[in-house]
Formats: structure tokens, C-alpha cells, sequence
């Protein structure tokens, strides 16, 4: 019964992103902004200079899995701010007083929220193929793409109700969403490869779940290299069940 | 057979000081119209939090239907609906996807969906308005939309924490008229937080009062009006303060020699009016204007009154503005 109860609520979640997708689209166009003047601007730019060595890759087309993944982290990472909405009105506590399980509702919210980071990239997906990126040419392999970054995404939103259920003001959350987000992205192999890093950087870097999100939508949408494959998608899971684990021990904190 | 709800003993202290409950002992009948009245900060809502699962109480223990909110909460919440103060449906959707959400949530098989839907719908009087987006409807259509979607399910158990705040009298009125013919059909029991005395008045069958965490009187509206047993005579007094240099003794003067008086079991003196509390009104009126004559107060004018529930809550509570802050 639980397990069952817990799979409708998240259904049930997804359901209402999508639903809430279909009345009003403006934030996702918006938000699909600043990731195509990544690619058309400074992707085209840094293409001319040639100086981070990127191999025989074009460079607007080593960032695009980066640019990708940066714009639905970004729909991630502030997702926690419908939770902090959803605690000032009533919606929260209505939840919990539902016959499915705390963590149902967490992992429900995130799952929802990845499925929301799919929709978009999808929007800026087209856009890079217009800019001329080369993607590899299996559709098994795009799909796959998705899917990496649809697991991440759901991780990302997870350690953004995480930060919800402790910091619970808007203000609050905005401050340390805003702090989050660049750092994640600068320290990791997003823009560039993490040799060209200092040390220090370096290590944050492999601590960073979104290098190996990088690493393997790079392998998987561009180079065709699968070789690290495996162990990205490990330590994306393993990432994923961690969060999961610590965000709904903590979300009974945000309504008291 | 088992009480929709009994609370023994419950306390609850937020962050170790703060005691929002203090020992709370209440039984709430099935089927049965349950207020719970008090001033802000008396601990309504934490109370209904409480028998809602939603967190758990200091100390002391609390049962719906014979289930243990602490130990069996998971199989309490399959039994109850709750409606929080605050709002709780989504905004930027309709109010049918409001209720196919919820519906999906509560587990309501794909078979009754739609006949769910359109029953509570209907219930709450929403049908015309279903497929608008929420955040174009009105104060009372909101709540009548957060009933609608408690009564998805049925429950037998209904919480309700301050259903009609902020709403404007015939909002009122249709908020509590979908309520109680739903409660006739259903049977449902309903457990309100309000502290508007005349909907519990109106409205309910048994009324506790609550006050800084502790129930200071419970009973029906007529046994809690009875309780006082008495009438009020109410004197509008014209006390200037014309003696005792400018202070305002005359009026405690007299309070106190009113108050002397045998018959009289209180007396509560508000600006210029004076509430005198008396078994037998007729008898003790020519006693009481003596009293304030020889105390040298004019009387403008003298009323009577039979107790309302503002009186019972005034006697047991003290005063409409005690509370310490709501939580």
C-alpha cells in the first residue's frame, strides 16, 4: 500500500508541472535565454580563440552539454522556491496530512521538477543544432543524454528542497540559490577540461555531481565516448539516493 | 463504541519554552459538529495539527476512531480530510485539475474519478466555475474549492482550521450551508477551529473553548449559555468622574459595591456600561439601582439581556484580545 501510495503522489506531481507548464510557458522560454547566448556568444566567441584545449572538438560544441545541463540545474536548484511558496500557503501541510509517504512527497517534487529540466533543454536543443553543434547521430544515445540529465536534474531539485526545509524565507533561499549555482557550474568541467584547473578547484571539481553529469551527456551527445560512462552514472545514482535520503529526513523541519 | 476524536492530557512546548498546549483532555462524539473556539495563540491550530498527524505532541496521547495519532498516523490520514488556514490549492491551474490532482494524490480509483469530482463539485457549488484558473476566484470560492477537494475522499473525520476567515458573510453562510448538508448525507464528523462565536453557535453541536492551551469549558451552545446561569442587566451609566479628583474610582466604587452584593454572582464594568450577572433578574433589579444611586452614579438606561456565546467566551476567557501572538 505504501509503495503505492507513494508512486501515485509522485505521478501526481509530474502531473501537476506538466499542467502547470501547459497554462504558462513564459518562464521556460525565458529561462532558455541565457543558455543560448552561452552558446551563441561566448561558445562562438571562445571558438575563434582556440585557447582551452578541447582536442579536435569544436568549443561551442564542448560547452553545449554543459550549457544544457546548466539550464535545467538552474529550473533545479530553484525549485526549492515553490516549496518555500507552497510552506507559506497551506499546500505543504495539506500534503503531509495526505496517506502517502514524507519521502514520496520529496522525491515526487523532484522527479517533477526533472521532468520539468527535460522540457528545458529540449527547447534549446534545436537552438544548438542551429548553431551549427554536430551531435552524434544515434538517437540512442540523445535519449540516453536526456535521461542522465533528467537523473541529475531530480538530485539538483532534491538538494534544493533540501536547503528549502532549512532556510524557509524566499529571501533567504534566493540568497543561497544564487551562491550555488555559479560555483557549480565554474568548478566543473562544464566550460572547460578540469586539468586546467588549480588543485584546490580540482577537487571540488570531483565532488561536483555535475562534472560527471558533464562528462557523460559530453559522451554521450558529442564524442561518442563511453568510456566513463559507467562510473558517471554511478556516482550521478548514488548522488541522487543520498539527497533523496537527507531531503526527507529534513522536510518534516519545514513545517514546524 | 470509539469517539470520532479523544485527547488526554496532550501538551505541546515549541523549542522547549513556549507551551502551546497544556494538558488538553476533549472527546468528540461521530457525526457530531465539534467547535473549538478561542482568541489567537490559545492553541486551536496547533491542536489541529496535532490530531492531523502532522507533528507530534510533547506529551499525552490522542486517538481518532480508537487509532493512535502518533503510533498509527499513516492509517489516521487515510481517515481524515483537513482544510489549513492558509490556502491550499494551486493558483496556476484550474479548480477541476485542483481536484484531479488531489483526487490522484488521496488514491480515488480512475473508475470514480470523475464522479468524485463532479460530486464535490457540485456539493461546494462550483461546477460553473471548475474550469477557471484559481487565481480568478473570489475569497469564498477558494475555500469552497479546499472543502471540495477534502471531500474527495469522503472522510469521516473533516478538519477544519478557521474555514471562513477573511470571507464575507454570505460567503459564510454558503461555505457552511455545502457543510451541513454534506455532514447529513455523510455523517461525517466535523472538527472546527474558529473564533467567530456565532458560526459555533450556529453551526456546531458541542463547543470546547480553549485558552492558552487548556480547555476551560465545554458543552452544547445551550448548556455553555445555561452554564452562566444568568441573566445580564446591563446599565448604561453616565459617570463622569465628576468626584475623586479625575481618577476613575466612581466606577470600581461601584463595581465593587455591586459586586458586594449577595445575589450578584459578577459584574464587569466596560467603559460606561455595566454587566451585572444575575439568577433572577426582576428581583434584583430595584437592589442593584439602590446600590448605584447611594453610590451616586446616574443611570442613563437600564437593558436586559439573556447570556449569548460572547458572554460564555468573555466569562471563560477574559477578554477578545488575550492571546499571546498566533503561532
Amino acid at each position: 500500500m505504501t509503495a503505492e501510495d507513494s508512486f501515485r503522489e509522485m505521478f501526481a506531481m509530474i502531473e501537476l508541472e506538466m499542467r502547470r507548464l501547459r497554462h504558462d510557458r513564459t518562464e521556460i522560454y525565458t529561462r532558455a535565454i541565457q543558455p543560448i547566448l552561452w552558446l551563441a556568444v561566448f561558445g562562438t566567441v571562445m571558438s575563434q580563440v582556440k585557447g582551452i584545449p578541447t582536442g579536435d572538438m569544436p568549443y561551442i560544441d564542448y560547452i553545449t552539454p554543459g550549457v544544457l545541463l546548466q539550464s535545467t540545474i538552474f529550473v533545479s536548484v530553484f525549485y526549492g522556491l515553490t516549496i518555500v511558496w507552497e510552506r507559506e500557503t497551506g499546500i505543504l501541510k495539506r500534503l503531509l496530512v495526505a496517506p502517502a509517504s514524507r519521502s514520496a512527497t520529496v522525491v515526487g517534487r523532484s522527479v517533477a521538477s526533472g521532468v520539468r529540466a527535460v522540457v528545458q533543454a529540449l527547447i534549446i536543443f534545436p537552438v544548438a543544432i542551429l548553431l551549427g553543434v554536430r551531435f552524434v547521430h544515434n538517437p540512442l544515445y540523445i535519449a540516453a543524454a536526456f535521461l542522465v540529465l533528467f537523473l541529475v536534474s531530480g538530485g539538483f531539485a532534491g538538494l534544493s528542497i533540501f536547503v528549502a526545509s532549512l532556510m524557509k524565507t524566499r529571501e533567504r533561499f534566493m540568497g543561497i540559490g544564487q551562491a550555488l549555482i555559479m560555483p557549480l557550474f565554474f568548478a566543473s568541467n562544464a566550460l572547460y577540461p578540469i586539468e586546467l584547473m588549480p588543485p584546490a578547484l580540482q577537487y571540488i571539481a570531483v565532488l561536483n555531481p555535475l562534472t560527471y553529469a558533464v562528462d557523460a551527456t559530453r559522451g554521450l551527445l558529442i564524442s561518442g565516448d563511453l568510456s566513463g560512462l559507467a562510473v558517471d552514472v554511478v556516482a550521478i545514482i548514488v548522488f541522487d539516493v543520498v539527497i533523496f535520503a537527507v531531503a526527507s529526513l529534513s522536510f518534516r523541519k519545514i513545517i514546524e | 463504541m470509539a469517539f470520532a476524536i479523544e485527547a488526554r492530557k496532550l501538551t505541546k512546548i515549541y523549542d522547549g519554552k513556549t507551551k502551546a498546549l497544556d494538558g488538553v483532555d476533549l472527546r468528540v462524539n461521530p457525526a457530531e459538529v465539534f467547535a473549538l473556539l478561542g482568541p489567537n495563540g490559545s492553541g486551536k491550530t496547533t491542536l489541529i495539527r496535532i490530531l492531523t498527524t502532522q507533528f507530534k505532541p510533547t506529551s499525552g496521547e490522542a486517538h481518532s476512531f480508537g487509532l493512535d495519532v502518533v503510533e498509527r498516523g499513516r492509517d489516521v490520514r487515510k481517515i481524515i480530510g483537513y482544510v489549513p488556514q492558509e490556502t491550499s490549492v494551486w493558483a496556476d491551474i484550474s479548480g477541476f485539475e485542483n481536484l484531479l490532482i488531489y483526487s490522484k494524490i488521496y488514491g480515488v480509483p480512475p473508475s470514480r474519478r470523475k464522479k468524485s469530482i463532479q460530486d464535490a463539485l457540485s456539493r461546494m457549488g462550483l461546477e460553473e466555475m471548475a474550469n477557471r484558473m484559481v487565481k480568478t476566484y473570489s475569497g469564498g470560492m477558494v475555500r469552497r474549492l479546499e472543502i471540495a477537494c477534502a471531500l474527495l475522499v469522503k472522510p469521516k473525520i473533516l478538519f477544519l482550521d478557521e474555514p471562513t476567515i477573511g470571507l464575507d458573510p454570505s460567503a459564510r453562510k454558503a461555505v457552511w450551508e455545502n457543510l451541513t448538508s454534506f455532514k447529513k448525507e455523510y455523517g461525517t464528523t466535523i472538527f472546527f477551529n474558529t473564533h467567530y462565536m456565532d458560526e459555533a453557535d450556529l453551526y456546531s453541536d458541542e463547543i470546547a473553548i480553549i485558552n492558552r492551551g487548556k480547555i476551560v469549558k465545554s458543552g452544547t451552545p445551550s448548556e455553555l449559555k445555561h452554564s452562566l446561569r444568568s441573566e445580564i442587566l446591563q446599565f448604561h451609566l453616565n459617570h463622569t468622574n465628576s468626584n475623586h479628583d479625575g481618577t476613575d474610582g466612581i466606577g470600581e466604587v461601584v463595581l465593587k459595591a455591586v459586586k458586594n452584593l449577595a445575589f450578584v454572582r459578577d459584574a464587569v464594568l466596560s467603559d460606561s456600561r455595566l454587566d451585572v450577572f444575575v439568577e433572577d433578574g426582576e428581583s434584583a433589579l430595584p437592589l442593584i439601582v439602590e446600590a448605584l444611586r447611594s453610590g451616586g452614579v446616574p443611570i442613563e438606561r437600564i437593558s436586559t439581556k439573556r447570556p449569548t456565546l460572547d458572554d460564555v467566551f468573555l466569562k471563560y476567557v477574559g477578554t477578545l484580545q488575550s492571546g499571546r501572538g498566533e503561532k
